[in-house]
């Protein structure tokens, strides 16, 4: 019996001899991602070019590992930088830190910065590990800054502006935290998300559609609930 | 229950607990102490209440059952039954709020309150969670420039009346106001006037809201990226407490502290904003020597040991007081103590000045006795001959000004030309020096020629020796000799005995360097030479056999050629000094001149080695105001390069020498003191910052001054942005922002040193010299924006500059035959001119001509001289 009782205890080691490997053979061997994965920062445009960043350093203070620094200035009113009256002057975080939590995203007012997917890059000097406006700031098309010692590959830049609710914007205790996917550079100015207001479907921008579909499609996957 | 009733103590109950209060103390302020937050945005301790915003509403039981009050503005009273958490309450709050925020912008993420907004922060604990309002929000103009201090978001406003209070009531500045009615109701302006007030700055820290923002502070920082130390401001003799605020290592600004002793939380604009001028880029950071016309960058060894060098070579002539040593009003009571221990005991000059010619002289203050600002304004009467209280000393003019508004003290002003405090005094009297010598001898006899100034003492029961009055004595007018001003404040004091003086010069730590030997004849304590205690003099190993020189007396030996080396430590007397013609030339007599300094003053920039040193804000200590209050001035952030704290700078000049002065930190300095100044007695670095930390000390510390307890609790509200960044959580409950340790035993420190008396210093009037044909009577006062390393330093307070005009009277102007905004030539005694747009204003008096000091820097022109007792300038139309 005590045979028996030892095998017993023994029963889930034995089950998962015959489970499908997981363990892959990285580097060789890739994971897709998924598409929130929290990789690197950018630091969004809206689509006249203007940059989302208001320097508000909510970022800087939300953030667990301190990596952010940020110093905020007056527009300057001939060539404002972003709309309103203060921009991000200094933006630095230091990758060397950072544990890709992304509550920077989320503590954001203006959905300005927000995360790639890319996660292989590597420094040979700590001074590089430190991004600064130039490199976090996106192309003009809206496109992530390829940097030299980045590993990109194909749809780590896509969904780049993927941003959750933690918290309604209107303060209700009930509200879920849900995905939302906001304007792009080239989609326009987001429209009041579907759902928290009386905004009808149609109403949204068909773009908007499109990804919202895919965005359920890809949550439906990673066994996320759909609305 | 009897001690209760001889301090009219009131029960009442707050949600159920009973409480005691003092009778007619408001209930927010009543709840408070008993530990029952009431929200509030516009009730503030230091302005009258107007009950205007409504966020303080409780349940107060009356003869109809409960009812909705504010409390903000209902006195406590016998067996008062208060509610102030209910459902009734709670929907009047979020009644209040969700109004307040109709009109309210989503400007949190870029507003600079945002983080230390009592709005956000009595919103989220208060409020009612979710807002009703979809439609579009009233706008305004984003932020308006409403001087070139000050930003006014009018969005953000939600009229508390806090600023338009402030600047009328407290200020006397009305120049903002509210404007409209409705939802259109603005605070603003009015037309074409700016908000140019001295005490601006503190509406931007009383407004409970984003809407008063300081343009020095702008976008600077958030509050979470703040750190903070208490300190003391040292712009002027004050002294106000502030909170000294740095992100990264630089400063971002001042806050008033509320000392109830000292400022009551107001600072003056000069004062808050002058964080700027220690940011600044200019600063010397490097020891920099003389070659030819030009420095070069040195080290901090080379430049010591050629110091030493010179000092050795000085004194191998014989005569230790060819070395001279000027303080400045930068210095700390350790700097000062520092300095003088390596003059007066180590090098054994006694050639030391704090003052440059716009002073008194040591002994004279030393004698005369002193009375705290709180003894001033409680005094049955004042009497001022002193320069313009608002230009020179800003919060003083406040403290005064609230005084006797509230009638607790009445005012009579003595002087050669109209000034702030006129508006407030009773009599104001003009004088010349013959007249100012009899006001002295006989102001509370009744054969006084001064009737009006005698009624009012004695309608205010002041004794006939001069018991219950206090005189503020400074220099009125800088064109009459101090010795005018000294002989003055000596013969009052002979023939009122009882009058107490409280001494009312500009410069900070004045003070200090007077109750630490930094004037000549003067050891620390204020012991003269030949009275040094025995442990002074066995510290002090090398005293001077005799007294040395002033800054006059140096100036002339200099031109002797007999001032081999001279130190100036952080004093700048080619721009300083009265007499600029003598000292520019003593200047450029002497043999080599050291200066300690933070800017490339012009005094620096003529001398033969720069030292850099550390600046306000980047060194600990301790300083002393007007009243003789010590405080602690706080370390906040590290200086740039190579600079050092002044007193390390003299303890390795005497390493040079070989001697070592015995203290390796502020706080050994501030023992040694203790130790050998009977004035300082029982004075430490802990008892500064444990017992005594709001209010500082006085000295000579007396029983009483210890038993006062400081208060050490702090209204969010009042001060959020100091709370926030101490605590960034919900004012649910307040601060303790200091330990509020237990105050120690008097021990020693209660045998108060004896007192200097007048009878041993003779008043000596000087014979005021004829009137020369010709010629008008000079008036040379001063403002508070003058020029200055620190304000040029400055990028906003620079911009407020005074120009250099000169101002005579309408009645003068006719004679002369000029009008405003003409081109007038004034010519000094030695025939040195200088051009001065010309400002008719009727408070200078007739055949006087007005000019500011510091307004104008004529190398060739001087119209002070130092040995006229009274000046006379030529006037004429260019
Ligand atoms: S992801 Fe997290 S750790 Fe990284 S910068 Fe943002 S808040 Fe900081
Ligand atoms: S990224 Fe967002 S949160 Fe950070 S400073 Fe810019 S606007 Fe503020
Ligand atoms: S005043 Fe306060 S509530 Fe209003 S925008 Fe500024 S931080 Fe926000
Ligand atoms: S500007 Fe500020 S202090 Fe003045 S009324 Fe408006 S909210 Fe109150
Ligand atoms: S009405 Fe009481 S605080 Fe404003």
């Amino acid at each position: 019996m005590a045979v028996f009782d030892a095998l017993g205890g023994f029963k889930v080691t034995i089950g998962q001899v015959f489970q499908p490997r997981v363990t892959k053979q990285y580097p060789e061997e890739k994971r897709k991602k998924p598409p929130r994965f929290h990789g690197r920062h950018v630091l969004n445009r809206y689509e006249d070019g203007s940059e989302k960043c208001i320097g508000c350093e909510l970022c800087a203070g939300v953030c667990p590992a301190g990596c952010i620094y940020v110093r905020g200035k007056d527009n300057p009113p001939d060539a404002p930088v972003s709309p309103g009256e203060r921009y991000g002057y200094v933006y630095e975080i230091n990758f060397l830190r950072c544990i890709h939590c992304d509550l920077c995203v989320e503590a954001c007012p203006t959905e300005a910065i927000t995360e790639t997917k890319v996660l292989e890059f590597s420094f040979t000097s700590r001074r590089d590990a430190i991004y600064t406006k130039k490199e976090l700031v996106v192309n003009n098309d809206g496109t992530p800054k390829r940097l030299p010692w980045e590993d990109w590959r194909v749809g780590d830049d896509e969904f780049t502006s993927g941003w959750m609710r933690a918290t309604s914007p209107q303060g209700s205790k009930d509200f879920e935290g849900r995905t939302h996917w906001s304007g792009e550079l080239g989609e326009g100015v987001r429209k009041p998300e579907a759902g928290q207001s009386d905004l009808k479907s149609e109403d949204a921008s068909p773009r908007y559609m499109i990804r919202k579909v895919e965005a359920d499609r890809i949550s439906k996957r990673h066994g996320g609930k759909v609305r | 229950m009897s001690t209760d009733e001889s301090q009219n103590l009131v029960t009442l109950s707050i949600d159920g607990r009973e409480i005691k209060a003092k009778g007619g103390e408001l209930l927010i302020e009543a709840a408070e102490k008993s530990g029952v937050f009431i929200p509030r945005f516009c009730y503030h301790n230091r302005l009258p209440q107007v009950g205007v915003c409504r966020m303080c509403l409780v349940e107060v039981k009356g003869p109809r059952g409960f009812s909705l009050q504010p409390s903000c503005y209902l006195p406590v009273s016998e067996g008062m039954e208060v509610i102030t958490q209910s459902e009734k309450v709670k929907k009047a709050q979020d009644g209040v709020l969700e109004f307040l925020l109709i009109n309210h912008p989503l400007d949190c993420p870029t507003c600079d309150k945002g983080g230390e907004c009592p709005l956000q922060d009595q919103t989220l604990t208060y409020g009612p969670g979710e807002s009703r309002f979809a439609e579009e929000k009233r706008h305004w103009e984003k932020p308006i420039a409403i001087s070139e201090l000050v930003f006014l978001d009018r969005e953000r406003c939600i009229q508390c009346d806090r600023c338009t209070r402030f600047a009328d009531v407290v200020a006397g500045d009305a120049l903002i106001e509210f404007i409209g009615r409705g939802d259109h109701t603005e605070v603003n302006v009015f037309p074409d006037r700016p908000f140019s007030s001295y005490f601006s700055g503190n509406t931007v820290q009383i407004c409970p809201v984003g809407a008063l923002t300081a343009a020095p502070y702008r976008f600077k920082a958030r509050p979470w990226d703040l750190s903070q130390v208490e300190s003391s401001c040292m712009a002027c003799s004050m002294g106000c407490r502030i909170m000294v605020q740095s992100s990264q290592n630089g400063l971002t600004r001042y806050l008033g502290l509320d000392s109830d002793s000292v400022n009551h939380g107001w600072l003056c604009d000069k004062g808050r904003f002058g964080f700027e001028a220690i940011n600044s880029a200019d600063r010397v950071t490097s020891p920099m020597i003389r070659k030819g016309d030009s420095f070069v960058e040195t080290s901090w060894a080379s430049a010591l040991s050629l110091i030493g060098s010179k000092i050795v070579d000085a004194k191998a002539s014989g005569d230790p007081s060819r070395i001279g040593i000027m303080l400045g009003s930068r210095l700390t009571n350790e700097d000062i103590y520092a300095w003088v221990k390596l003059a007066k005991g180590v090098i054994g000059t006694d050639s030391v000045d704090s003052q440059l010619g716009d002073g008194l002289r040591g002994e004279v203050i030393a004698a005369l006795p002193r009375a705290t600002v709180n003894e001033a304004v409680s005094a049955k009467a004042v009497l001022a001959f002193t320069g313009d209280i608002k230009e020179e000393i800003p919060v003083l003019f406040l403290r005064l000004r609230e005084a006797i508004r509230n009638g607790r003290t009445k005012l009579v002003t003595v002087g050669t030309r109209s000034s702030s405090l006129d508006k407030l005094s009773e009599v104001s009297a003009r004088v010349t020096p013959d007249q100012a010598r009899l006001l002295a001898m006989e102001v509370t006899k009744d054969s006084s020629k001064f009737p009006e100034i005698s009624a009012v003492l004695s309608k205010q029961g002041v004794g006939a020796d001069g018991e219950g009055l206090v005189v503020l004595l400074g220099r009125e007018n800088l064109a009459w000799d101090q010795s005018i001003v000294e002989a003055f404040a000596l013969e009052l004091s002979r023939s009122l005995p009882k009058a107490k003086f409280l001494i009312t010069l500009r410069g900070s730590n004045f003070s200090g360097a007077v109750d630490l030997g930094g004037v000549p004849r003067l050891l620390p304590g204020r012991s003269s030479l030949e009275t040094a205690t025995p442990v002074l003099r066995q510290k002090w190993a090398n005293l001077p056999a005799q007294g040395g020189r002033g800054a006059k007396e140096m100036f002339n030996a200099a031109l002797r050629g007999e001032l081999d080396l001279l130190f100036l430590v952080g004093s700048d007397p080619r721009q300083d000094y009265l007499d600029s013609e003598l000292a520019n030339s003593a200047l450029d007599n002497v043999g080599f001149v050291v200066s300690v300094d933070t800017y490339l003053s012009r005094s620096s920039s003529s001398a033969d080695l720069v030292l850099p040193a550390a600046a306000f804000a980047e060194k600990a200590g301790t300083t002393t105001n007007l009243e003789g209050r010590v405080f602690t001035v706080n370390q906040k952030v590290t200086s740039p390069g190579l600079c050092r704290p002044d007193w390390t700078i003299a303890s390795e000049i005497a390493l040079e020498l070989e001697e070592d002065l015995g203290f390796g930190s502020a706080e050994d300095i501030l023992d040694e003191i203790a130790e050998v100044s009977p004035l300082h007695w029982g004075l430490s670095w802990h008892r500064l910052t444990k017992s005594a930390a709001l209010d500082g000390v006085v000295v000579p510390i007396t029983a009483t001054a210890l038993s006062i307890r400081p208060r050490a609790m702090l209204d969010q509200i009042s001060t959020p942005g100091i709370a926030s960044v101490w605590n960034q959580g919900l004012p649910s409950s307040k601060t303790s922002y200091f330990d509020d340790g237990t105050i120690e035993e008097p021990g020693s420190a209660s045998q108060p040193p004896a007192q200097a008396s007048v009878a041993s210093v003779e008043p000596i009037w000087p014979v005021a010299p004829v009137q020369p044909l010709g010629t008008m009577r000079l008036g040379y006062s001063r403002k508070l924006y003058g020029q200055g390393e620190h304000l040029m330093n400055s990028p906003h307070l620079s911009k407020l500059i005074v120009e250099a005009k000169c101002r005579i009277s309408s009645k003068t102007a006719k004679e002369l035959g000029a009008e405003m905004g003409d081109s007038l030539r004034v010519a000094d005694k030695a025939g040195g001119e200088s051009l001065f747009e010309l400002e008719i204003d009727d408070s200078v008096g007739d055949g006087i001509v007005e000019l500011i000091r510091g307004s104008f820097s004529n190398p060739g022109f001087s119209p002070v001289r130092s040995d006229e007792a009274v000046n006379y300038v030529k006037v004429e139309r260019a």
